[in-house]
């Protein structure tokens, strides 16, 4: 994995951004209908939006021969506890969504960080999944937006 | 829905602002500004071409008229893949010849090229035409929209204006580079919300009424075929064509329009300007004639065939759609509205910048204020933006029926730009007196078979016996021909004497061409089945023989008892030719190599012609002319001295 140019990190950036931008606003698309009249069928297919701007932020990544940035980890790592976060107050404070929107959602989160756990130490190994996850360790200020280590060392 | 349609499109913003931002903290050249240094990533040219193709048609006006006429004007999305072969034909030896000459803007290499200011003329009208007018158009159109949708909560004018200001903010902030990063991402937006929202009309619908019912249209119209190869009618305004205006003629003419898109000055700076040589071949085979035609080809019908339920076929349509989307979800009502939004303002941002970079590069640097500074080109480019934002949202509020006049002719003249890009590309042959005469026709024809001449000419009074699109012929096609046959005639006519003249430049730009960007057409009978296939697939698909699909694939058609419900013949015919049309250019851009560049090519300089506003060149006429009356009263004063 190389570093990249100023140039080639922003245009990587600029591909990332409107990959996550148009299938996450699908999947909000998704999930919003799931939880109302939709069910299971459409909370699937917005956690298949997700995983599916993964995997397109994955062949990205192999395009300009990068990895995910720290800060895209940081984020990434934000939203989805701050999902868990939603659910598991959704789920105490409305009965509605404990009786039909607590398993689907549950079971997408869990099934989606799964696969993204799963897809990481295949790639990274354990040790560089941890690493890359240390963000408060050394997420300094001055450093650069550098893609993370990683890789089987 | 105001509030969330509101927040959605102020996300978009939001998003368009940041990229534009981070574009112009990171690239701070006044180049990158203009043409972004010639280095955009090549999904840059992947995605925004994508969607400013789609944008290009008109999204909305599209759906309306799928509603209106049915199958027979959706056949019109299979123009795009004839777009994707223009493209083919053009971008990537242009790219090269870009990288040779060193020239970026299309109005300059034509200029310098044919040695002719009077075609960077042509192009900088056909530039202004699609930045003003034809932008002014799809802005008054999100105006309507969301003042209609929001029930009047979000007023016409406020909206154009409000659009206009945003758009020009980050156009302004991240100039060319910028704008393709933002595109590209609004484009795969409007590709996902056309999937999505398309889906959840069939949910909707409880099925899809496409399939249920078909189209609903007006009677008089037929809908799942095409009204004849041609009607022998006097145009429209003049006599109503049988059946529906669609004929093969006119699909086939108004594809010849689409071909306007890919040729405008502003795609070809988009092809220009990627780094990479990879790519073109990519967009113009799967993402131009596959994703593009094939989603409009295949989901245009069933949203058309929803908003065809409604008893109007206006905006009000839109209103009954967005009611049954709302009944599936607030969220989806709005993501119908912002699909088609975004798209409106893809195609509005794109012609906006790349009229006011090329306006700067062709016109104000190069002929209005020559010792210009890079930045000074940077901030001359900026207020352009500006200006022509202001103009658009002036023409968008207060004209919107001469923008409309205006824009009919923009794709057709854009088109026409045809010839004098073969010349440059492939026919060396092909001179300045060919493409000026060609062009000069071309445009008569274009402007007195579109509404903007006859409108003209009724002002002053005078009724023309024709009317708009006579023959069922789109005026692209009436340009086209004249000029094809002008172009061709007097290149050859003059041949000899351009030869003396010098012919120095095309030989070497074309010796360049064939070493870094050869084609592969093969022997000769394999060069003549590729153009010979061309020519069948566009004769089927979108010429007369696609007339046989009207009922070669009925059960009628074989002696087979009627299904109920069944796929209409049309339809069937549509998607084999788009798949088809596919392969084509597939084996145009690829296996022919006409989309794949194979080096970095070395530089040929051209000559460029002298300014007219800085050097004094009479036409010779008239410098014999005025000889002749120096002369005479030179001889005049003689004689009267003499009889003195």
């Amino acid at each position: 994995m190389t570093e990249l140019e100023p140039d080639a990190a922003l245009d990587r950036h600029a591909l990332v951004m409107g990959v996550w931008l148009a299938l996450g606003l699908i999947a909000t698309l998704l999930l919003h209908y799931g939880l109302g009249t939709g069910g299971l069928p459409a909370v699937a297919a917005g956690f298949a939006a997700v995983l599916t701007a993964f995997f397109a932020h994955v062949i990205v990544n192999a395009v300009y021969a990068t990895t995910f940035t720290r800060r895209e980890l940081a984020l990434g790592l934000v939203i989805y506890l701050t999902g868990l976060l939603a659910v598991s107050l959704a789920a105490l404070s409305s009965a509605a969504f404990r009786d039909h929107g607590f398993v689907p959602m549950a079971a997408g989160l869990a099934g989606s960080g799964a696969v993204i756990v799963i897809y990481m130490i295949i790639h990274f190994g354990v040790r560089g999944v941890f690493d890359a996850f240390n963000v408060i360790g050394d997420f300094r200020v001055d450093e650069d937006d550098e893609p993370s280590g990683g890789g089987r060392q | 829905m105001t509030p969330l349609l509101l927040t959605t499109l102020g996300v978009i913003f939001a998003y368009a602002v940041y990229l534009a931002t981070a574009s112009a903290r990171q690239t701070s050249a006044p180049r990158d500004f203009l043409d972004g240094g010639l280095t955009l990533p090549g999904w840059g040219y992947i995605f925004a071409g994508m969607g400013v193709v789609i944008a290009s048609l008109d999204l909305e006006s599209h759906l309306l008229l799928i509603a209106h006429y049915g199958l027979q004007y959706s056949h019109v999305a299979l123009g795009l893949v004839l777009a994707a072969v223009a493209a083919a034909l053009v971008h990537g030896r242009l790219w090269t010849i870009a990288r040779m000459t060193g020239i970026a803007t299309p109005g300059r290499l034509l200029g310098d090229y044919y040695g002719s200011t009077a075609i960077v003329l042509y192009v900088l009208l056909v530039l202004m035409l699609l930045a003003l007018p034809f932008s002014a158009v799809l802005l008054s159109e999100t105006g309507a929209l969301v003042e209609t949708v929001t029930a009047g909560a979000a007023p016409a004018g406020l909206v154009i204006w409000g659009s206009a200001f945003f758009l020009a903010l980050y156009t302004i902030i991240g100039g060319w580079r910028g704008l393709i990063y933002v595109l590209a991402g609004q484009s795969l937006i409007v590709l996902a919300l056309l999937l999505a929202t398309t889906g959840a009309a069939g949910i909707a619908a409880h099925g899809l009424s496409f399939a249920s019912y078909g189209i609903a249209v007006p009677a008089g119209i037929a809908s799942d075929r095409l009204p004849g190869v041609i009607q022998f009618t006097a145009g429209l305004g003049k006599s109503v064509p049988q059946a529906g205006l669609w004929t093969t003629t006119q699909i086939a003419s108004f594809a010849l329009a689409l071909t306007g898109i890919t040729l405008s000055p502003g795609f070809l700076l988009l092809g220009v300007s990627r780094r990479t040589r990879t790519g073109l071949a990519f967009s113009q085979v799967w993402m131009m004639a596959g994703v593009a035609a094939g989603l409009l080809l295949l989901l245009g019908p069933v949203l058309g065939a929803e908003l065809s339920r409604s008893p109007s076929l206006t905006l009000e349509a839109f209103l009954g759609l967005i009611g049954r989307l709302a009944n599936v979800d607030q969220l989806f009502a709005a993501g119908l509205v912002v699909m088609l939004v975004v798209s409106q303002q893809i195609a509005v941002a794109f012609f906006v910048v790349s009229g006011a970079s090329l306006v700067t590069s062709d016109l104000v640097k190069r002929y209005v204020l020559p010792d210009l500074t890079p930045a000074g080109e940077r901030l001359s480019a900026r207020i352009a933006i500006a200006l022509i934002f202001i103009a658009t949202a002036v023409l968008a509020d207060v004209l919107p029926l001469p923008a409309l006049l205006l824009s009919s002719v923009a794709l057709s003249l854009s088109a026409q730009l045809l010839p004098a890009l073969l010349g440059v590309c492939w026919l060396p042959w092909i001179n300045r007196n060919g493409v000026v005469t060609g062009l000069i026709a071309g445009l008569l024809f274009v402007v007195f078979t579109e509404a903007a001449g006859l409108v003209a000419f009724e002002a002053i009074a005078i009724d023309l016996p024709w009317g708009r699109w006579p023959l069922t012929i789109h005026s692209a096609a009436w340009g086209l021909v004249p000029n094809v046959a002008f172009c061709v005639i007097v290149s050859l006519w003059s041949r000899q004497r351009e030869a003396v003249i010098s012919r120095d430049t095309p030989r070497r730009l074309h010796e360049g061409l064939e070493r870094w960007s050869p084609v592969r057409l093969g022997g000769g009978a394999t060069r003549a089945a590729k153009w010979s296939l061309t020519l069948l697939w566009v004769f089927l698909a979108l010429g007369p023989g696609a007339i046989l699909g009207n009922s070669l694939f009925s059960r009628a058609t074989y002696g087979l008892p009627g299904a109920g419900g069944q796929m209409p013949s049309l339809l069937v015919w549509q998607i084999a030719s788009w798949f088809t049309g596919v392969l084509l250019v597939w084996w145009l851009a690829y296996q022919s190599r006409m989309g794949v560049v194979t080096g970095t090519p070395l530089s040929v300089s051209i000559a460029p012609p002298a300014s007219p506003l800085t050097t004094d060149r009479r036409p010779r006429w008239i410098s014999r002319l005025l000889g002749r009356l120096t002369l005479r009263s030179g001889l005049v004063e003689d004689g009267a001295r003499e009889n003195r």
